[in-house]
């Protein structure tokens, strides 16, 4: 038996100068750095209203998808999480395979938005963004593809106003909101939302990343950042880093009557799979969702853990069900190299079959 | 060699204190306004900048340290752990002291900050504070209303209180951790051989005891109870904002809200409507397409076959249609009808804008020029 740590001194002594060394000349690196861009694949916008816009994004030729996919993505963080950069581009992905892609980018509410409730955000603005891509396209029903939240939203819409939608497809989309590993659900399961969002208004996106950072606190307030001393001389792999700092904390507000109801209704009282959810005083019962249904999830997901997206399986009422887990997290899902190579291409094969 | 060791953590220490200065003053001239003689206090630049760069100093720190540690002579690892990870200075809590103050700014900070200024002007709870006094006389309002503050700015200091205790007991179990972890490094070849592998086990073993308090019923109490009461403080600090503005005769955020929300029942109420209106002109000019194709269908049924090219054409675009048509509705029903269908509302508008094959947007704006690779900033 051997003591576990055995560092030595001088290898230390070396470790200590390289780190010191890369720290001191990432300076030069990050002397003149810009923002670095998201990955602007080329779109067009057909649809915009009050602080939402739809995006066509433009591939380099003409889709030959027959029926168009609309993005719906949530609320929290900004949706270039989906077009990155260049070669981590879900959207960039999805138009190569042939898709005519089409994306919600909800904006940044303010004070004015404060009032917005889910049926406004789903009865209202989702349902507005559907029909505009459906005007385009004389398509009675189009693809849908919710992705964490907007998957949440998407299931609601769909058992809403089936006839708009031909398939569903869902990422990492919370639907259990009870499992016992969900982080989030436990800490806001005694809080007073009422009190809450009645004192706070809309929810400062400051504190969401607060609230986000302390699910892994070390990891992410501390480690992550050592690890950027390694890659500071490293002028590629920086500014991707920078890339998704910019991402992760560039979000918008919540609009506070929306997030009420979101807390209430889905994280504590867990009304999605209870059927007991009515959003503008309509009930949502999944069992009335009968599309075919792609629900992917990541099995490393600390967010929306596996068991809280493949509740869906148990709860949607389709006879055609497939889902996907993927190996990854949350985050990973979108801008891994493995998610380049097997989400898009999946979710344009389960497409073709049911075109 | 001790000597030269000892140089070398000496000029090590000078050259790591060079550097992080150099590198501090670097990205303060990069993103902000150089602080002026006369503020004393640091800008909020630079405090973003401390506050992004503590964990990394945090390592720092800890690295030296670590060099102090493992050079000593016949160390024994399982007592030194508590050495290398605990303490104020330890990375565990350098990393909690950013999230109190970085990942909370405009949050915690804020109320940081009020709190003391609450106890520096008397409001906030002395010591030994035993409960509310009966107020009196003419400002008996504003007594109770301090009693309050200073009842509501008590029990979140206990409630703090509970939930920082909750995390030290994370941090303590993170390093028991951390030594069952190692003890599955005694094996020949398996031992630690970097300050970073050390790091990294540990951050695992932190992260992992932390989540196991983490989703405890206590930990969910004690979660509710401080965000409650920090709600509650707020609260009352609004209202006394909202009875000075009052008294100045300024608009409150009371008001505003009380605007904002009118505003956007209205905006509700005319979405209805207008989806209520649209779906019933939407089943009349259904209705009456169908009342006009009917006779032009009876007479293509009673025709002889085409004879001409152009009556050909003419009836295979009718056929067309019809069957366009039939397919779009047949797609409209296709899906199950709504449990509990919209009176007319939603459901008759999306049935019918499917039937006729295309939908409209009703409100909103549909872009009519196409934005030239628009750039992904929008702030």
């Amino acid at each position: 038996m051997y003591p576990p740590v055995q560092i030595d001194p001088s290898k230390a002594l070396a470790e200590m100068a390289t780190f010191q060394r890369k720290l001191a000349a990432g300076m030069s690196h990050l002397r003149g750095m810009h923002e670095p861009e998201f990955a602007n694949t080329p779109r067009e916008l057909v649809y915009s209203e009050d602080k939402l816009k739809v995006w066509h994004f433009t591939g380099s030729s003409a889709s030959a998808a027959k029926t168009p996919i609309l993005i719906v993505y949530a609320l929290v963080n900004t949706v270039w999480m989906t077009d990155l950069q260049e070669d981590r581009s879900m959207v960039r992905n999805l138009l190569e395979q042939g898709e005519d892609v089409y994306l919600i980018d909800w904006g940044y509410p303010d004070g004015a938005d404060r009032w917005l409730t889910l049926d406004d955000y789903i009865n209202g603005y989702l349902d507005h963004c559907v029909d505009a891509v459906r005007a385009r396209h004389g398509a009675g029903a189009i693809n849908l593809l919710g992705i964490c939240q907007g998957g949440t939203f998407s299931l609601c819409y769909t058992a809403l106003h089936p006839d708009k939608v031909k398939n569903l497809i869902t990422m990492v989309t919370p639907v259990d909101f009870h499992t016992p590993d969900n982080m989030l659900s436990s800490w806001c399961r005694d809080m007073d939302v009422d009190l809450f969002v009645d004192t706070m208004g809309n929810i400062p996106a400051g504190l969401m990343n607060y609230v986000y950072l302390t699910l892994k606190p070390v990891r992410l307030n501390q480690q992550k950042y050592i690890g950027m001393v390694d890659i500071l001389d490293k002028p590629v792999e920086l500014e991707n880093f920078l890339r998704m700092e910019r991402w992760i904390f560039d979000s918008p507000d919540q609009a506070g009557e929306a997030f009420r109801e979101f807390i209430k209704d889905f994280y504590q009282a867990n009304k999605l799979i209870k059927g007991t959810l009515a959003i503008g005083g309509e009930p949502v019962d999944l069992g009335m969702i009968t599309q075919p249904v792609l629900n992917i999830f990541a099995e490393q997901d600390h967010l929306v853990p596996p068991d809280a997206a493949r509740a869906l399986g148990t709860h949607v009422g389709t006879t055609d069900y497939t889902q996907l887990a993927f190996k990854g997290g949350h985050i990973g899902i979108y801008v891994s190299s493995r998610a380049q190579r097997e989400v898009p291409p999946a979710i344009h094969r389960w497409l073709r079959t049911r075109s | 060699m001790a000597d030269s060791t000892t140089d070398f953590l000496q000029d090590y220490q000078a050259l790591a204190r060079n550097a992080w200065d150099a590198w501090a003053r670097q990205l303060q001239q990069a993103g902000t306004v150089a602080p002026t003689q006369a503020s004393a206090a640091p800008s909020a630049a630079e405090a973003t900048l401390e506050r992004t760069l503590d964990g990394v100093r945090g390592y720092m720190n800890w690295l030296q340290g670590m060099m102090a540690n493992t050079m000593a002579p016949g160390s024994d690892w399982q007592r030194q752990l508590p050495q290398w990870f605990g303490g104020v200075n330890g990375p565990f809590a350098q990393a909690f002291a950013g999230i109190d103050s970085a990942g909370a700014q405009g949050f915690v900070e804020q109320w940081q900050a009020w709190m003391q200024a609450a106890q520096q002007s008397g409001v906030a709870p002395a010591q030994g504070h035993t409960g509310p006094v009966p107020a009196f006389g003419l400002d008996r309002e504003q007594q109770m209303q301090q009693q309050e503050l200073a009842q509501a700015l008590l029990t979140t200091a206990q409630a703090t209180g509970r939930y920082q205790a909750l995390l030290q007991r994370a941090a303590a179990d993170g390093l028991q951790r951390l030594q069952g972890k190692l003890a599955q490094h005694t094996g020949p070849g398996q031992q630690i051989d970097s300050l970073k592998g050390l790091y990294d086990l540990w951050v695992d073993a932190a992260e992992e005891a932390y989540a196991e308090i983490a989703l405890t019923e206590k930990f969910r109490a004690a979660y509710g109870d401080m965000v409650n009461a920090q709600m509650h403080v707020r609260q009352l600090q609004q209202k006394h904002i909202e009875a000075f503005c009052q008294q100045l005769g300024m608009p409150t955020r009371s008001e505003v809200s009380s605007l904002g929300q009118r505003v956007q029942a209205l905006r509700r109420d005319l979405r209805t409507t207008a989806g209520a209106a649209d779906g019933s002109l939407s089943d009349r000019v259904d209705a009456l397409a169908r009342e006009l194709d009917a006779p032009k269908q009876q007479r293509a049924r009673q025709r002889p076959a085409p004879a001409s090219r152009t009556t050909t054409r003419r009836a295979a675009a009718g056929t067309g249609t019809a069957a366009k048509r039939t397919r779009a509705t047949a797609t409209a029903a296709k899906p199950p009808v709504r449990r509990k269908p919209a009176a007319g509302k939603r459901t008759g508008a999306s049935v019918s804008v499917a039937a006729r094959g295309a939908a409209k947007p009703r409100r909103g704006v549909a872009a009519a020029r196409p934005a030239r690779r628009p750039s992904g900033k929008r702030k």
